[in-house]
């Protein structure tokens, strides 16, 4: 028996080896830069099948200390803590420490191991060295799941004795070390068998077994929302004795050994129809997976363009009004949310004049003040005197000194990349099938047109953004200079065309989007985390409102400039489908 | 006027999927490109359609004098199996954007006649393009083809799918369409090609070969254009 098991091993490990390896080659071909130079031959190389062996063993390792050695050696680290608490607080009498430690290990351990059944189910799991080598070696099932089986059984053991050893030196009882990698191995016993019992019940119903992973989640977070309860119940000195949890451990052996002859009574037929419904299952929600496009394509044939517009406007006209969901709601609802957080700051305001010159004044106050300001400019008289040493220091120096940090904000409100998507999916997809459209004068025709539309429509985010800002200064002390109010919110603006250039550019240099609008260019993802991490670096410099007007100007028009040209002279070439 | 294809190579890492391609077509004219599924048919109107890069070889018209004039993206049409539209709008209103971005163009037809020649139904006509059939959208390529007028027509196995009537309607209006102009028609299906084309080409093993044309048609030829490809994928 031990020779066909190490068979069965063998073979299962060298599938497994041969998948991994091949797997690997096969994503680093898919690399991009690197994938170009990685001949295929690389799959046939021994050497690299070795190295790939050493991280495979490596992998295994790994796994036992984070599964089993990390999590039982935390169990007893922490019993460990609490018993000591508890004795040297006096919270039992009586009862030894280690009889202590004992109850607390075994309690933890318990619930650890069944949330663990709930959650590490593998037995009838279907993984693609079991799908080779039941349905086309035409393997034993029952065999190749038992031997892997084992083979898991084996390495808990050999984890939680290993495991045991560190529970030993934190004074755990000997009894208690040994005792619980055997629990462990009967209560897997006991969550396998219930598995292949309902797989057997069902399946003499000919009812299929559904996809329990929600309920599992949700139980697990049950158990995790009451461990705090229980954590303040053990804090409190409550505990159960273990006399009760050796019960419960005793009930679990038998449940176990039940298990047990379920599994013995389970034949090789419906070993392999159970691999088989988790291929389908696993099929079933393959095809669920969200269709990405199908945001793109709610559309209707509501209205129509007005005006003259013809060729590219009307194109666009067109796209726009039957796109404008799409196109709008994100940038809408962001400049809603800020017009409310501004309206909560201005009642904000008017509550500091109510709560100094009570209900009948407030309204009275805050008009002539207004008033004054507007008419005489006289700030002080219109405003509190500005606490200097309040937080609202900090903001005033952020609207003053700050405003690249209003790249944050301005990024949120952008919706260029999902347009650009729209962009592809339902237009120039199927027009780039046309010559007409892959004519340099005709692409720079509707960049244009496209890069007007997009600023057009983040305009309103960005001023409300702007005047965000405007409104902290106000409250905080005014403007320094003329024009600053202006200036706070062109710089917004230009952030926003920034942002627009970026993302509609760089669709017609690097073309990403396949029609599932999923990004399919390595460059495409490469230039994005580029541009992220330079603009997450700006958002950290300080500068002068002013100047940073000035130079966003001149960069905007630059980066306009130049995009214009980089689209010209390269999106012909670069501007295609991909399927 | 004729389109010259000269050496032409394509790879896709280190399989080669166009060899040599050295080829001349000439005007008035509808080749059938035959040749076995995965023989680089699409790969081949790809490369002229400069939707991806070759890696050796060149291709040009050669004028009635005898000199090179190089292929612009507006003398290509290229007609693909699966037709896609830009389905947000409707067939009027793609037609009418069609004929006004090419300001070169001057429409013979109003946007109604041109539906008519097509028999592109009436009532689909104001619906949007994402709810027509698939013949009917093979149809708008087809009419957006024409109304463009390219020199070089590449129909990537365009009558895929069709049903038998609309089948029907398409090789008429390809005969239709064939003077002026050289007409290249990719498919797998041997009594298309014979049905439809002047001439037969073959492309297997990366490289295109006549195939003598007479007795087109006759069940002796098809034997030999069979034997050809087995001979040449089983060499």
């Amino acid at each position: 028996m031990l020779n066909e098991l190490r068979k069965n091993l063998a073979k299962v490990i060298h599938l497994r080896s041969i998948i991994g390896y091949n797997g690997m080659v096969y994503a680093l071909k898919k690399t991009p830069v690197i994938g170009r130079l990685i001949p295929d031959k690389l799959y046939g190389t021994k050497f690299l099948k070795v190295i790939y062996w050493v991280f495979h063993v490596i992998m295994e390792v790994f796994k036992l200390f984070i599964g089993k050695i990390f999590g039982l050696g935390m169990i007893y680290l922490l019993s460990f803590f609490l018993a000591k608490g508890y004795i040297e607080n006096e919270i039992v009498n009586s009862v030894a420490e280690s009889e202590v430690f004992a109850g607390l290990a075994l309690f933890f351990f318990l619930v650890y191991a069944l949330c663990g059944i709930l959650i590490n189910r593998p037995y009838f799991r279907c993984t693609p060295e079991k799908e080779y080598l039941v349905f086309m070696l035409r393997m034993n099932a029952r065999k190749l799941n038992n031997t892997l089986f084992i083979y898991d059984l084996a390495k808990l053991v050999a984890g939680y004795l290993i495991a045991g050893i560190f529970g030993l030196i934190l004074g755990a009882p000997f009894w208690l070390c040994a005792a619980i990698p055997v629990l462990a191995v009967f209560i897997k016993l006991f969550g396998t068998g219930v598995q292949a019992s309902r797989f057997r019940n069902k399946n003499k119903r000919h009812k299929p077994m559904k996809d329990s992973t929600f309920s599992i989640v949700f139980g697990i977070f049950l158990v995790f929302m009451g461990m705090p309860f229980i954590l303040v119940l053990i804090a409190d000195g409550c505990y159960i004795p273990l006399p009760v949890l050796l019960a419960v451990a005793g009930v679990l052996v038998l449940l176990g050994l039940w298990g047990f002859t379920v599994l013995r009574g389970f034949d090789p037929f419906l070993h392999r129809r159970a691999l088989n419904d988790n291929i389908v299952r696993n099929e079933v929600s393959r095809y669920k997976t969200p269709d990405n496009t199908r945001s793109f394509k709610n559309i209707k044939a509501k209205g129509t363009v007005k005006g003259d517009k013809k060729g590219f406007e009307y194109l666009n006209a067109l796209f726009v009004r039957r796109h404008a969901g799409m196109l709008v709601a994100k940038p809408v609802v962001f400049t809603v949310f800020i017009l409310l957080i501004m309206v909560l700051l201005i009642a904000g305001f008017i509550y500091k004049y109510y709560m100094q010159f009570g209900s009948d004044n407030c309204l009275n106050m805050v008009g002539t003040n207004l008033l004054n300001l507007m008419l005489f400019r006289h700030y002080e008289d219109a405003l509190f005197p500005f606490d200097a040493e309040s937080a609202d220091t900090f903001f005033r120096w952020l609207a003053q000194y700050h405003m690249l940090a209003m790249l944050i904000p301005v990024s949120i409100a952008d919706n260029s990349f999902k347009s650009t998507q729209a962009m592809y999916i339902n237009c120039d997809n199927s027009l780039m099938t046309f010559s007409f459209f892959k004519q340099r004068e005709k692409i720079i025709r509707l960049f244009d047109i496209r890069l007007k539309q997009l600023i057009k429509i983040h305009l309103a985010p960005a001023i409300v953004c702007g005047l965000s800002a405007d409104l902290i200064l106000f409250y905080t002390g005014g403007q320094d200079y003329p024009f600053q109010y202006v200036l706070t919110v062109l710089v917004c603006i230009f952030m926003s065309i920034s942002y627009s250039v970026i993302w509609l550019s760089m669709y017609y240099l690097f073309q990403p989007f396949t029609t599932t609008v999923n990004v399919k260019s390595g460059v495409y993802n490469a230039v994005r985390i580029i541009v992220t991490t330079i603009l997450g670096i700006l958002v950290w410099i300080p500068a002068n409102t002013a100047v940073l007007t000035a130079l966003m100007l001149v960069f905007t028009a630059a980066f306009i400039f130049v995009m214009r040209k980089l689209v010209y002279k390269h999106a012909p070439k670069t501007w295609k489908a991909k399927a | 006027m004729e389109f010259v294809i000269s050496h032409l190579v394509k790879s896709y890492g280190s399989k080669q999927v166009l060899k040599d391609v050295d080829f001349v077509f000439g005007e008035g004219r509808i080749y059938g490109l035959l040749g076995r599924n995965g023989s680089g048919k699409t790969t081949f109107f790809n490369c002229i359609n400069n939707d991806i890069d070759i890696n050796s070889g060149e291709f040009y018209f050669r004028g009635n004098d005898g000199g090179k004039v190089p292929v612009m993206p507006e003398d290509i049409g290229y007609l693909v199996s699966t037709p896609t539209v830009p389905e947000f709008m409707t067939g009027r209103e793609f037609l009418k954007f069609f004929i006004e971005v090419h300001e070169e163009i001057t429409p013979d037809r109003t946007i109604d006649e041109y539906f008519d020649y097509m028999m592109v139904p009436e009532d689909d006509r104001d619906r949007l393009l994402k709810d027509y059939s698939h013949g009917t959208k093979n149809k708008m390529q087809m009419l957006l083809n024409i109304i463009a007028s390219p020199k070089l027509m590449l129909l990537d196995e365009p009558l895929t799918s069709l049903d038998v009537i609309i089948a029907e309607e398409m090789k008429n209006v390809i005969r239709n369409q064939k003077q002026g102009r050289i007409t290249i028609f990719s498919t797998h299906l041997l009594d298309v090609a014979v049905d439809l084309c002047d001439e037969i080409v073959l492309l297997h093993n990366g490289r295109l070969e006549p195939i003598d044309k007479s007795n087109l048609g006759d069940d002796a030829f098809k034997e030999k254009i069979i034997a050809a490809l087995r001979d040449q994928d089983d060499a």
